[in-house]
């Protein structure tokens, strides 16, 4: 069992009978440090997906499915295209990657874990740290050096990542693939 | 009447349930109190108001008998609610677990059974409306998350209904005849001086200025009654106007953090008592109902109230306000204070909106700069005024939350 928030995109979740696929989490405080996590889901069986709502602490049943430890190759619009160490290729739908797939990124080196349900595979798990460039962010206000005013930059593949005031464009980062936070500059 | 087993009905009743858990005094029962009595006023709607802690709830509601376990008021049934529960749960329409408390096991599962048994066979009742009713906040992320489902293990859905400020909120609880009623109160002085003499709080007379504080503990309360004893003035934009400040204090968190200007020990402290200090008088209040509180509030010229009931109970007095919000980890009552402190400003003067906005925060961070940001915020007094005239009719907008919430039920 997993709380709410603890699941993260990739992870698969028994509801009703049914296998879904976590598109993307989204956490935000409630009352009394309350965590409310809404999700976008995806049915295995149906193709259907959902937006919902959880309480943070609430137990959901992830599935413990077989995974593959693959690397990206090619994006075949609209599927991305992942192998194993036998190069056995798998296509999984760009849908699916849901907030992953901005740190899907042409030559990317890093292991993903590939999930398949009854032989298809239906999601990937990111490692849970990921270096990616800065390709565009405002430069740093003077004056301060506190290192705790954070800022948008976008990073290699299009995504925006929060960072701190110090990043500049062309430093590479460190993410947390989880929370999508900025860990340090590396 | 006990039950171990409850069963499911063989007919539909049409009356809602409500589950509240007693956390803090007075917030949680405050807000379904006052859902309850609406919906039961205004809808015709049978409430049973499940509530675990009697001993609270009768501070708001003095009729309240703490130690029977089914009553009736206002034409709400209250059941007290043990753990596990004694009375029989019979599924009505609607089932409203207020601020994510946890259910009773016995009603989750009874509503589990009764969706699986619809599941099978459409002409078996059908389960309740399942609400977790969520805290308000003027953040932005309420929008996209109000009204979603939320799919449980058994395949039920419960429906997130979050309170807010947007059209595309669940809104805010007022009543409908609220403002009505506020404003024939406000249009005769006589009704705040009767009002005061009342709740045993001798020598303020309607030309004093009168500042209720229902706030939690905090040192900037302590350095705004400092100055507030030395002041001789209030001013306004035009001239300084001589007037002795009444601050009204009811027994409990506020009045720890002025122990030591009183010089006497809590217990010794009683309802009723005053303590002039210079130019302040300190006035101990004692414990009211709602209509009560709402009276003081729509008396007094500036409130500083806290939590979630008494903070919009502050926006519908039409009366300035400091809102002192529940601390939360990592100050991230801070971002819900500065959600709010952004909408509540769109309206007012650059200048007015940022005073207010940094006498908030000074208050709620503990912060002593709180009596320079009061200087200038009550210099802009009549401003502060008119705007929370106007901004009543700007937050409720077209509908309020009973209104709302009964429309979401019917298209549940």
């Amino acid at each position: 069992m997993k709380t709410a928030h603890e699941l993260r995109p990739g992870n698969v979740i028994m509801l009703d009978g049914s296998p879904w696929v976590v598109q993307k989490t989204e956490t935000t405080r409630s009352g009394r440090n309350a965590a409310i996590v809404k999700m976008k889901l995806k049915n295995v069986l149906q193709d259907s997906t959902t937006e919902t709502t959880f309480k943070g602490e609430d137990k959901m049943e992830d599935i413990i499915l077989e995974r593959l430890a693959c690397t990206y190759s090619y994006y075949a619009d609209p599927m991305y295209v992942f192998m194993d160490a036998e190069y056995n290729q798998y296509d999984v739908e760009a849908d699916n990657l849901g907030d992953a797939g901005a740190y899907i990124v042409d030559g990317m080196e890093e292991e993903c874990s590939v999930t398949f349900y009854e032989g298809k595979a239906i999601s990937v798990e990111l490692p849970v740290t990921i270096v990616r460039e800065v390709t565009y962010t405002e430069p740093a206000a003077r004056g301060d050096t506190s290192g705790k005013v954070m800022k948008p930059a976008t990073i290699t593949g299009g995504g925006t990542v929060t960072v701190a005031e110090f990043v500049k464009i062309g430093d590479k980062i460190e993410i947390d693939t989880r929370t999508n936070e900025f860990k340090k500059r590396v | 009447m006990a039950s171990e087993t409850p069963t499911i009905s063989s007919f539909h009743s049409p009356h809602w349930d409500i589950f509240c858990v007693v956390v803090d005094n007075y917030g949680d029962i405050g807000v379904t109190w006052r859902l309850a009595k609406q919906l039961a006023a205004e809808y015709q709607i049978d409430i049973n108001l499940w509530v675990d802690d009697l001993n609270s709830f009768s501070h708001i509601l003095p009729e309240l008998d703490k130690s029977v376990a089914q009553q009736r008021f206002h034409d709400v049934n209250i059941f007290k609610w043990n753990q596990p529960l004694d009375i029989s749960y019979d599924p009505g329409a609607l089932l409203i677990e207020a601020f994510a408390c946890e259910l009773p096991s016995q009603v989750i599962s009874l509503i589990g059974a009764l969706h699986q048994k619809h599941k099978a066979k459409e002409s078996i009742i059908k389960p309740p409306v399942w609400l977790n009713l969520e805290y308000l906040s003027a953040e932005d992320w309420v929008d996209g998350c109000h009204g979603l489902p939320s799919m449980q293990a058994s395949g039920i859905k419960k429906h997130f209904y979050f309170p807010g400020f947007t059209s595309k909120s669940g809104g805010l609880i007022c009543e409908s005849t609220l403002f009505k009623l506020r404003d024939e109160w406000q249009s005769n002085t006589n009704n705040k001086v009767a009002l005061f003499k009342k709740l045993g709080l001798t020598g303020i007379t309607a030309k004093d200025f009168v500042i209720s504080v229902f706030s939690y503990e905090t040192t900037a309360l302590t350095a705004l009654c400092k100055h507030w004893i030395q002041c001789n003035s209030i001013t306004n934009k035009t001239s300084p106007v001589s007037k002795r400040i009444h601050a009204l204090f009811p027994m409990g968190k506020s009045l720890s953090s002025i122990l030591d200007l009183l010089n006497v020990p809590l217990q010794a402290i009683k309802p009723g008592q005053q303590f002039c200090l210079g130019n302040l008088v300190i006035h101990i209040l004692p414990m009211t109902d709602q209509t009560q509180f709402d009276r003081l509030l729509w008396s007094c010229d500036f409130n500083i109230v806290r939590g979630e009931d008494s903070f919009l109970r502050a926006q519908w007095a039409a009366k300035p306000f400091i809102w002192h919000i529940y601390p939360q980890e990592d100050d991230y009552h801070l971002v819900k204070l500065q959600a709010f402190v952004n909408i509540y400003s769109l309206k007012l003067e650059n200048d007015v909106a940022n005073t207010w906005s940094k006498t908030n925060f000074a208050f709620n961070q503990q912060d002593s700069n709180v009596v320079e940001h009061w200087q200038q915020l009550i210099s802009a007094q009549s401003t502060l005024e008119q705007h929370a005239k106007h901004w009543p009719i700007d937050a409720k907008k077209d509908a309020d939350l009973a209104s709302r919430l009964v429309e979401f039920v019917k298209t549940s």
